[in-house]
């Protein structure tokens, strides 16, 4: 009698272990897809007490990995992280991964994000240091600091490339991103709408010659403002991203708006010398075109004066600005006769 | 002068008008020698080459035209460049510069005037400065009159950014490429004016010439459309605005296509789609305004709504059908260099080609005080006088000028169609200005009749005043006027315009003392203008040479030159100066002897192997076979190029060697200080390296995220081929290893090359060209003998005894 429970104890033991063992990773994964679930874009958010329940109580070889965003609130105000954008990208493959594979089925893959504030903890397990931060925990990974993390080429051009790492590193197929459209369909069939209605009252204005386009004064500011923007180097700003203005490194409380060296301009420097250049036209465009017209003879000369010391400031204030940011400067060569 | 009788004023008026012609006439002949010779400073200070890169190959193509005659240059297959793939040279130029220079050699020829295909090619660009200043004084007279367009043929003459492409010696297409462009768009504006089919005609023959000459061509086929629907959706509509664009695009579009390299482009590319669709919306505007010539008003309405609906219908269909036309290839139909206009990002999204050339970068405020110096000031005021009052002819050239100045933006070398739009707006406000100054002055001067009429409004207020202060200004403007005169001719018809227009516009005058400080300001910025423009002698800059991180192109200088803003435009490629403290010139003519070294000491059928802004040096000056040029066409091709200079020397001996490459070239500018050199532009190599074969990876190179050579360098920098062929035996020169472009020791100072063998360095160190090494096992003995040759020929060149020159 007594054999028969000792060699059955352990047996049962077992298998229940093993049943609790399969069990609980069962669990865990179905916990993970509700939790996926609740959120729109499928990103998880984890904190330290869902850290260890997932990844340091649950031994490996587990039957998911975790891709893990670090993010920090405090740091969403530095642009130089682009910490928001990376997110954005982040919850795009997220979404797209989701959408594209059957999420019931056991693919295994969870996206997930950690909060600096709330899990300082985990920060210091995975030891990241620095942000922004992606790390790949695959199912067999023991000590959090060997998982992978994704280097800063693989995040460089975006939710693509993150997808790529993702596939490359857990054979899984992300598959296409789905980026949602700048505009939604209903509002693409409003704004048709609006431009149909609006194409009819056009042409029968057009016809009258009655709009806004039959205004010179509209066409004057328009060419002025594209010249204005031009010769500020607008297409520079926007094409490199410039900054307004820099704050100074040593010194914080100061703000850089010139940088010395032609190679680059911030944005506000080159607003303001684009307005110098186009003020001193503007300047003799009124004071030819419309102050002639003038009755008023004080006037005339007060405008005139006023005109001219601007005009003349404005022009030395570019020539030197010039000469400091570039180095080129204009100088007279005379004979040697002379000196 | 207003005190004859009328019929005296009348003779007066005629006779100041004949002088009149006959002065312009010989400003305009004055305009055309000063924009030549201001373009000769290079070939006084160098000597009469031609300069940089695609110059070069120009030449190449119009010497084989004079050699061989028009058939053969059409059907020309090269194997002279890009080994194994060789090139078409006929279909895929564009023939204007070289038919042009090839003609004017033959002509000269056949007058016996025996000059060289070289000189003409030199003196190209400067006679078409010429042209096109003259072209310029056509436009601006057709839009604002004759002082107008003289003040802007003059500052075309001197316009900085013009003369850095045109000076003699840079035989590029732009440097006829312009003039057509603003010869184009005269005879349009002409044609707009008189509503001439012959002008039509004309245009559409100067716009072939246009297409011949260079891709630009896609600004005007967009630009003129524009002009049309804006002047038909403001209600400008006219017959003659019908003539001037129906011909054009039939007749241009027929002549662009005969053009080998455009051809069936100029019907199927999204470029020239603008075009056709506004051709179909003037015909529906023409038909338009002919039925309601004929109809009663009632009717009329009657078959607006007819005509409209069916219209819609048919140009919606019609635009459906471009739609799906130009949805179904891959980049929309249009090519990389348009949709990084209108798409600024685009470029460097997705072509590295297209971004890693400097002049496709987007420029900053200094730039445009560079190209077009004071006349940034001047351009909003010429705009304001465009819309006082708004004509066809001033619309356009406010299209025209906010279009290039938007283009200009996001890149730098549309500067060069910027800078006549802006020539031309500076000279309408400089003459408008004038105008009324000298208007103000001359009518306010005591001893004036004028005075009486214009004064009368203030005298009662001022009068005191103004006695006091007239003996003064009158000092000052006689002072002021025959140092104009002098000075500036082409201020003299502004003058007479104004004795033109006195007596309508009488009344209109300023105040006179402000007027004539007015005018000496504007001297003196003309003055400033002046001097900043023969400041840009030999310009030579910023060229479809690849970018360098950042160092600007043009700025190069040795550790002992004095720094000398005259300096900043004068860097030819080719042969390069420096002045040493002392006031002695330095010659550094490393180039030239390069090629001749190439060309004397290696086999025709020999391959070269550089980067591809060598290319069409490598092939015009000495005569060898290359792998890429500046022709960039193939990007996989470059693609390989880099790949090789970007890997560890097995490999790239491997990949040159599977490409029967003999020699390679690299330029190094670490012991002279020249900026441009191959490590600067090595990052580049890496990228559209690594474009299209991904194990060339950019991080490898960086060492967290910064270019550099010295001990802190990646391995992978260290060891590849790029970095030793330029550091092979730098050690030697001075002991330290110092780069003086990076300002740093380099990482690795010695080591041995296995694969290739040094077999020349030129006397400055800045091309040096090696051999490949024939496979180590096979023949011992033949190794060995090239290698002592190799030593031997090299060590002179270390200890700089300076042989002579071979190209002499």
């Amino acid at each position: 009698m007594a054999i028969f429970p000792t060699v059955f104890l352990p047996l049962l033991l077992l298998t229940s272990v093993l049943h609790c063992a399969t069990a609980d990773s069962d669990d865990l994964v179905t916990e993970l897809l509700s939790l996926q679930s609740q959120s729109k874009s499928g990103i998880i958010h984890l904190d330290d007490r869902l850290i260890s329940r997932f990844l340091t109580s649950a031994k490996p070889p587990r039957p998911y990995s975790l891709l893990i965003f670090f993010d920090a609130e405090q740091f969403h105000s530095k642009p130089e992280l682009h910490l928001q954008d990376l997110y954005t990208q982040y919850s795009l493959v997220s979404s797209s991964f989701i959408a594209n594979n059957d999420v019931s089925a056991a693919s295994s893959l969870f996206f997930c994000a950690i909060e600096f504030k709330e899990s300082q903890k985990s920060f210091s397990l995975f030891g990241v240091n620095s942000l922004p931060h992606i790390r790949l925990v695959g199912p067999n990974v023991k000590n959090l600091q060997d998982s992978e993390v994704m280097d800063q080429g693989d995040f460089s051009r975006m939710a693509e490339s993150m997808s790529e790492f993702v596939e490359s590193r857990t054979k899984l197929n992300v598959g296409p991103i789905h980026r949602p459209p700048t505009v939604s369909k209903n509002q693409i069939a409003f704004l048709v709408v609006i431009v149909l209605i609006w194409v009819r009252f056009f042409i029968k204005n057009v016809a009258t010659k009655d709009t806004i386009l039959h205004d010179w004064r509209v066409w004057l500011l328009g060419a002025v403002f594209v010249y204005f923007f031009s010769v500020s180097g607008g297409m520079f700003n926007i094409i490199r991203k410039m900054p307004l203005f820099l704050v100074d490194r040593n010194d914080p409380s100061k703000l850089v708006f010139f940088h010395q060296g032609s190679g680059m301009q911030l944005g506000g420097e080159g607003f303001a010398v684009g307005f110098l250049y186009t003020t001193v036209g503007l300047l003799l465009g009124v004071v030819t075109h419309v102050l002639v017209r003038v009755n008023n003879r004080s006037a005339q000369q007060v405008v005139m004066g006023v005109a001219l010391v601007v005009s003349f400031w404005a022009v030395k204030k570019v020539v030197s600005l010039d000469n400091w940011k570039t180095g080129y400067g204009v100088h007279a060569f005379w004979p040697t006769s002379w000196r | 002068m207003a005190d004859g009788e009328s019929s005296r004023e009348a003779t007066a008026r005629t006779l100041r008008n004949a002088f009149g012609n006959v002065f312009s006439f010989f400003i305009l002949l004055l305009i055309g020698i000063l924009a030549f010779s201001i373009r000769l400073f290079s070939v006084i200070k160098y000597e009469s080459v031609i300069h940089e890169f695609d110059p070069y190959f120009n030449y190449r193509v119009t010497q084989f035209l004079t050699k061989n005659g028009i058939y053969d240059f059409w059907n020309w297959f090269d194997d002279r460049t890009w080994y194994p793939l060789g090139r078409v040279i006929g279909g895929t130029v564009y023939p204007g510069l070289t038919l042009t220079a090839g003609t004017l050699w033959w002509l000269l020829n056949s007058l016996n005037i025996p000059l060289s295909v070289e000189t003409v090619c030199v003196f190209t660009a400067p006679i078409f400065s010429a042209f096109a200043s003259w072209a310029t004084y056509l436009l601006t007279k057709e839009v604002k009159g004759t002082g107008a367009g003289l003040t802007a043929a003059v500052l075309l003459a001197m316009v900085p950014s013009y003369i850095s492409r045109s000076v003699a010696g840079s035989y590029d297409n732009e440097a006829v490429a312009i003039f057509a462009l603003i010869f184009t768009f005269y005879l349009y504006i002409k044609t707009l004016n008189t509503g001439s089919l012959f002008y039509a005609t004309l245009n559409a023959l100067a716009y072939f010439y246009m297409v011949c000459s260079w891709g630009g061509y896609t600004f005007i086929i967009n630009l003129i459309p524009m002009h049309v629907l804006l002047c038909i959706v403001t209600g400008r509509y006219s017959s003659r605005l019908y003539i001037a664009y129906a011909p054009l695009v039939v007749l241009g579009t027929l002549l662009a296509a005969l053009v080998p390299v455009v051809g069936f482009n100029a019907v199927m590319t999204s470029e020239h789609f603008a075009s056709f669709l506004v051709f179909i919306i003037i015909h529906v505007v023409a038909l338009v305004y002919h039925v309601k010539g004929n109809l009663s008003p009632r009717m009329f309405k009657v078959a607006v709504t007819l005509v409209v609906s069916v219209g819609l219908v048919v140009c919606c269909a019609m635009i459906a059908v471009l739609i799906a036309l130009v949805a179904s290839s891959p980049t929309k139909g249009w090519s990389g260099r348009s949709l990084s206009l209108l798409d600024p990002t685009y470029a460097s999204k997705y072509i590295p080609i297209i971004a890693s050339v400097s002049e496709h970068q987007p420029p900053t405020w200094p730039s445009y005080f560079m190209d077009i110096n004071v006349l940034a000031f001047l351009v909003p005021a010429g705009i304001i006088a465009c819309f006082l009052p708004l004509s066809d002819a001033s619309s356009f050239v406010v299209l025209y000028i906010v279009t290039a100045v938007y283009f200009s933006g996001v890149m730098v070398r549309l500067m060069l169609v910027f800078a006549p739009a802006a020539c031309i707006m500076s000279g309408i406000a400089l003459s408008e200005a004038f105008n009324v100054l000298t208007r103000s002055i001359k009518f306010q001067l005591p001893g004036s009749s004028g005075i009486s009429q214009s004064g009368d409004t203030s005298m009662n207020t001022e009068g005191e005043q103004n006695d006091i202060a007239k003996t003064e200004k009158m000092d000052e403007t006689a002072k002021e006027r025959p140092s104009k005169k002098n000075k500036r001719k082409e201020k003299e018809p502004v003058v007479k315009a104004s004795i033109r227009s006195r007596i309508e516009r009488r009344l209109l005058v300023l105040p006179l003392e402000a007027s004539v400080i007015a005018i000496i300001l504007l001297v003196l910025l003309g003055a400033f203008y002046v001097k900043v423009a023969c400041k840009v002698d030999a310009a030579l800059n910023v060229h479809a040479s690849t970018l360098e991180k950042s160092s600007r192109v043009g700025r190069w200088k040795l550790v002992h030159c004095v720094w000398a803003a005259a300096e900043a435009y004068s860097a030819p490629s080719i042969v390069l100066t420096t002045y040493s403290r002392e006031g002695g010139l330095h010659v550094f003519d490393d180039f030239r002897e390069a090629y001749a070294w190439l060309s004397h000491n290696t086999e025709v059928d020999d391959k070269v192997a550089s980067w591809w802004d060598y290319g069409y040096q490598t092939t015009a000056m000495a005569n060898r076979t290359v792998i890429v040029d500046n022709n960039t066409w193939n990007n996989t091709h470059i693609a390989t190029v880099g790949t090789a200079m970007s890997s560890p020397e097995k490999a790239a001996w491997e990949i040159f060697n599977s490409l029967d490459v003999k020699y390679v070239l690299v330029v190094f500018g670490g012991l002279v200080g020249y900026p441009s050199d191959d490590i600067n532009k090595f990052l580049w190599m890496v990228r559209i390296g690594g474009g299209v074969f991904p194990h060339i990876k950019e991080p490898d190179y960086l060492r967290d995220g910064q270019y550099r050579i010295d001990s802190q360098a990646t391995p992978t920098m260290l060891n590849c081929l790029m970095y030793k062929l330029s550091y092979y035996r730098f050690v030697e020169t001075d002991g330290k290893a110092f780069d003086r472009v990076r300002q740093t020791e380099i990482g690795k100072k010695y080591f041995k090359l296995t694969h290739f063998e040094e077999v020349f360095t030129t006397h400055h160190w800045m091309v040096r060209i090696y051999k490949l090494k024939p496979p180590k096992n096979r023949i011992r003995g033949k190794t060995k003998k090239s290698k002592s040759k190799a030593s031997s020929t090299s060590s002179p060149k270390r200890s700089g005894t300076g042989k002579r020159n071979p190209w002499h």
